[in-house]
């Protein structure tokens, strides 16, 4: 604390003064985790107890070795008939997505903000993660 | 092999349990799942990192929910060096193909062996200060910003339910902190689990910033390093519904159950407790470096 108040960095008051401005920011990021988590989580559940009851005698064997389909598109048509395991897996991908929508939302709120070195910087990360995502499905 | 709703079951709950260790320590919790899965019930080990990384993301989300609300998370620190994390795991797929994975995880355990000391070294310091003084040591000493900080405006503050004060703290050697998220990055590409070790170990050791504040951003962090490897893994078929679901559920719950006691726990303890797991992932790494077990 007495580093802080003699230190030729930041001095207390300007620490406060910044992280006061970033309340707005804090809620938003924290409502949207808030929200991916509970919808995911609500979905996967949905989907276990529908897997559950379509599959009665099922041994693990069973399931590790049932080519499932992952892309997007395919399990979305499952979704609509009905089918726990199409469920789950849109679950997963709404939890996958959650600490991406998280970075996308904070651009737009430090934008909101004047922000504007924070909104370059998280505007790297959510490229350099899309890049990522890229690399991954053309290699 | 049990019945698949007793494993389901099983499952479940030892994912409890590595939400409970993650979001307090602001690791993703691969180091419960991934041996539970592969070693305990004898899941294929690639289905075991893809639910260990389902694990991860949940954990982060789950509880920076609730650390970001309660500002223990520097949300400035976090996106900073998310540049460094998510251009680390980039790397770290290339890498792959040129260096040896044995390598590698005796190179990881060297580094945590060697980070051990001081963090036990710190704990025994803050006890002895504890007993003599008989009043609860905040486990940190605060330093204050240095250039490149104060120009980023990187220092933080929270309020510590523990402690009973608020802390408001700087941050300094943001270029070394930046080097080591790189190597987190890397490793957490590579290795499946990991990310969160270095993470801490550079906001707390390398920039001096709080214990809590540390694992806390840390845990914010690995939701958007994962987030990328998740995207592969899911679209590689890894990620196994059945196995997935119960690890997500239990995750989610795990982590409501940490948050609540981070913000109860002394700072010391937290190190304390952080010391433990890091010496149990060490081993578990060089374990896998030379060979031995899964």
């Amino acid at each position: 604390m007495d580093a802080i108040k003699q230190g030729q960095g930041e001095t207390k008051e300007e620490i406060l003064a910044t992280t006061a401005k970033l309340r707005r920011m804090e809620l938003v990021v924290s409502a949207v985790l808030r929200i991916g988590v509970l919808l995911s989580g609500g979905v996967i559940l949905l989907g276990l107890v529908l897997f559950f009851a379509q599959h009665h005698g099922a041994a693990l064997d069973d399931i590790t070795k049932v080519p499932f389909s992952y892309q997007p598109g395919t399990i979305i048509g499952q979704v609509f008939h009905g089918s726990g395991t199409a469920i789950i897996l849109l679950g997963l991908m709404l939890l996958i997505l959650t600490p991406v929508s998280r970075i996308a939302v904070s651009i737009v709120t430090f934008a909101v903000e004047h922000d504007w070195r924070y909104v370059v910087i998280t505007t790297i990360v959510l490229l350099i993660l899309l890049t990522s995502f890229a690399l991954g499905k053309a290699g | 092999m049990p019945h698949i709703v007793v494993l389901v079951i099983i499952i479940l709950l030892a994912s409890v349990v590595a939400g409970v260790v993650g979001s307090l320590l602001g690791l993703g919790g691969g180091v419960v799942v991934v041996p539970a899965l592969s070693l305990f019930l004898h899941i294929p080990i690639q289905l075991a990192i893809g639910a260990s990384i389902i694990s991860v993301i949940a954990t982060s989300s789950g509880s920076a929910a609730t650390y970001v609300r309660d500002r223990l998370t520097n949300l400035r620190v976090g996106m900073f060096l998310e540049i460094a994390t998510t251009l680390g795991a980039i790397s770290g797929a290339y890498i792959a193909t040129v260096v040896h994975g044995n390598v590698l995880f005796i190179v990881f355990a060297a580094v945590l062996l060697y980070s051990l000391y001081p963090q036990i070294t710190r704990v025994i310091r803050e006890r002895r200060q504890f007993a003599k003084t008989q009043t609860r040591p905040p486990g940190d000493t605060l330093i204050a910003s240095d250039r490149i900080a104060t120009s980023l405006a990187l220092g933080g503050t929270f309020y510590d339910p523990a402690a009973k004060r608020q802390f408001i703290y700087g941050v300094r050697n943001v270029p070394g902190g930046f080097g080591i998220m790189y190597l987190a990055g890397i490793f957490s590409a590579l290795l499946g689990i990991g990310g969160g070790v270095f993470k801490v170990l550079a906001m707390d050791t390398v920039m001096g910033m709080p214990i809590k504040a540390s694992t806390a951003t840390s845990n914010f962090m690995i939701g958007a390093t994962a987030a990328a490897s998740a995207g592969i893994y899911f679209l590689r078929g890894d990620v196994n519904p059945v196995i997935a679901a119960p690890v997500a559920l239990g995750v989610i719950g795990g982590s409501y159950i940490g948050t609540r006691l981070l913000s109860r726990l002394a700072g010391s303890s937290v190190r304390l407790v952080f010391a433990v797991v890091m010496a149990l992932i060490a081993v578990q790494m060089a374990f896998k470096g030379f060979g031995i077990g899964g």
